[in-house]
């Protein structure tokens, strides 16, 4: 299971890094162009997907007290984070 | 378990220790001044990056800053303490506190664009109700103040604990590695180098976990086996006493610990803001591995039969203590240092940029509003180190810095309410805002203080929350919320000049 973290994190870091150089380059491209960013505010709650982290957080604790294999459903999750910031910088829509 | 496996590693040596602080100050220095050159050039950039932080800098900067060094090691020794039930509840309402921002921060950023700080609101809110906007603006400063001290603190002991540093030159070597890299480019330096200690926050900290697990005879299994011989209540996340014993009043100190601060505030004005509401989603959703993955140490202290005694008294030093006595290479004791040391500089970073929000937007545009660019830049530049440096003296001093906790807890909660109708209630008026602040704090503190925390915090956050629907109901009339998006931009963006 140590190998596997490694190796997922080092993927998860890969992936994360080429969000950041993303994002930075975006930011750079925006700044030196100057256009007015637009002032609208999406109407979303987001409150469904919100329950639903809170729950899967919540039970992912939980099931690391039924069986010892869910112990590593933290290390594993932690590494979807970094993963996930990498995504996030993929899925923004640069305004230049 | 035999706990005699835990001894300390000779290897780490109080240079290996300024090491990791200077050279990660140096790392985020460097970015930093790349960062001004690029992208900051007046006191607009410099407080809210020009509105143009993406969804990606926004996500990891938001989960940086709300990623405590004492986050890091508190969901270690919650679990320690109360088991799975101790995660549960230091969990839970942490993520949720993030995403509890999302309907806040939609109708602020929708019906006052041009906003900086959460006091500039309550200004325009309450027809510049000096009293209103003072003690909000004062909130503020004493959580931010507080935000640095508690961070500062906890990362010191962490380093002379496991480096044999003394615990003042590491709180003066930390405080300058961040200041001197947070002075250059403020919020866009805070963004960036948030982002990247969130990198080094979350993979080194599933490494570091997995390898705790594997260095244990018998790995997970024999983890949760030896757990389950201590009391299998320690593998059950529906413990009463936890929630009781800290879970409810972490929960409500949590909510208004972002809703009543600065830092997330000024995020909220600086990303895009299309992007504000997903932002604080996916930042929450995205926070919660960290706590659970580094709440799984403090089973291995449960399986071991650590007593706080094993490791000078203070729970909170029970993952530190398990990554650095377990037998550990020395590179991933050292990762592990580095999880605690970016917690620490983001949240520091994040306080101290937000500090100078409010002193350029609160303070000295509101009592100076002629005041030039000019000398407004170099101020608000100046007002980074403020926060840090008066957090320093405090901790140097040495003095018991419980009336400063108690203070911002009370003033922080006392808010909470009222501050959230300010925002969703029209009715809500002035006297009904100040009176709700004041009564909680006059009724709620001495409950807190004479009955017990849950029952004083549930009194405040009732308190407040009674006094401004009363006075509302009374004597309200409702607000034009439109008014607001007539708020012009205190600090406007001069045009950039070519360099």
């Amino acid at each position: 299971m140590y190998t596997l973290i490694v190796v997922l994190g080092i993927a998860a870091a890969l992936l994360f890094l080429a969000g950041f150089s993303r994002g930075l380059r975006n930011a750079v491209l925006e700044y030196r162009r100057g256009k007015p960013e637009p002032t609208e505010v999406p109407d979303y709650n987001y409150v469904g997907v919100a329950a639903v982290s809170v729950v899967l957080s919540a039970g992912f604790i939980a099931l690391a007290g039924v069986a010892p294999m869910w112990i590593y459903a933290g290390p594993l999750l932690v590494l979807g984070t970094a993963a996930g910031i990498g995504i996030a910088f993929f899925v923004e829509r640069p305004s230049v | 378990m035999d706990k005699s496996l835990f001894a300390s590693m000779p290897s780490l040596t109080p240079t290996l220790g300024f090491a990791s602080m200077i050279g990660l100050g140096l790392f985020s220095l460097a970015l930093s001044y790349a960062v001004k050159l690029l992208l900051v050039r007046n006191t607009h950039d410099f407080i809210i990056a020009d509105r143009r932080v993406g969804f990606g800098f926004g996500v990891a900067s938001v989960i940086s800053v709300w990623t405590w060094a004492m986050a890091v090691m508190m969901s270690s020794a919650m679990t320690f303490q109360w088991g799975l039930s101790g995660l549960f509840w230091f969990v839970v309402p942490n993520g949720l506190a993030v995403m509890a921002m999302i309907p806040f921060a939609r109708v602020l950023r929708k019906n006052m664009p041009e906003g900086y700080t959460i006091s500039e609101f309550i200004q325009y809110r309450f027809s510049k109700s000096k009293v209103a906007t003072g003690i909000v603006t004062l909130t503020m400063i004493f959580g931010i103040v507080l935000e640095i001290l508690i961070n500062l603190k906890g990362t010191s002991l962490v380093v002379s604990t496991v480096f044999g540093i003394d615990w003042r030159v590491a709180t003066v070597v930390g405080i300058v590695c961040v200041l001197t890299y947070s002075y250059f480019g403020g919020l866009w330096t805070s963004v960036m180098t948030g982002t990247l200690n969130t990198l080094m926050i979350t993979v080194p900290a599933a490494i570091v976990v997995a390898a705790v697990f594997a260095t244990v005879p018998g790995g997970a299994d024999a983890v949760f086996g030896a757990v389950n011989t201590a009391g299998p209540e320690y593998l059950s996340v529906l413990r009463p006493e936890a929630a009781a014993g800290f879970g409810i009043t972490l929960a409500f100190g949590l909510l208004a610990a972002t809703v009543s601060d600065q830092t997330f505030w000024q995020k909220v004005w600086a990303i895009k803001s299309r992007d504000v509401g997903r932002t604080f989603l996916w930042a929450g959703a995205l926070f919660y591995p960290i706590p659970i993955c580094l709440g799984m140490l403090g089973l291995v202290g449960i399986a071991y039969g650590l007593t706080p005694a094993d490791f000078g008294g203070d729970i909170a030093a029970v993952g530190p203590y398990i990554v650095s006595h377990i037998g550990l290479p020395l590179t991933l004791v050292l990762l592990y240092v580095l999880v605690i040391l970016a917690a620490c500089y983001s949240t520091i970073d994040g306080a101290s940029s937000a500090l100078s929000s409010i002193v350029a937007v609160d303070i000295v545009k509101r009592y100076f509003p002629s005041v030039s660019e000019r000398l407004l830049f170099p101020i608000t530049k100046i007002s980074v180190l403020l926060g840090g440096l008066v957090a320093t003296i405090i901790v140097l001093s040495g003095v018991d810095f419980t009336t400063l906790v108690l203070t911002t807890y009370a003033l922080k909660t006392s808010i909470l309410l009222p501050l959230v109708f300010a925002i969703l209630w029209p009715r809500t008026n002035t006297l009904g805002f100040v009176g709700g602040i004041v009564a909680s704090i006059a009724i709620g503190m001495p409950i807190y203080e004479w009955v017990g925390e849950l029952a004083g915090t549930l009194s405040i956050v009732a308190i407040g929350g009674l006094t401004v629907v009363v006075f509302g109901m009374l004597g309200g009339k409702d607000f034009d919320v439109t008014s607001l998006r007539r708020v012009r931009d205190e600090i406007a963006s001069p045009v950039p000049s070519a360099e």
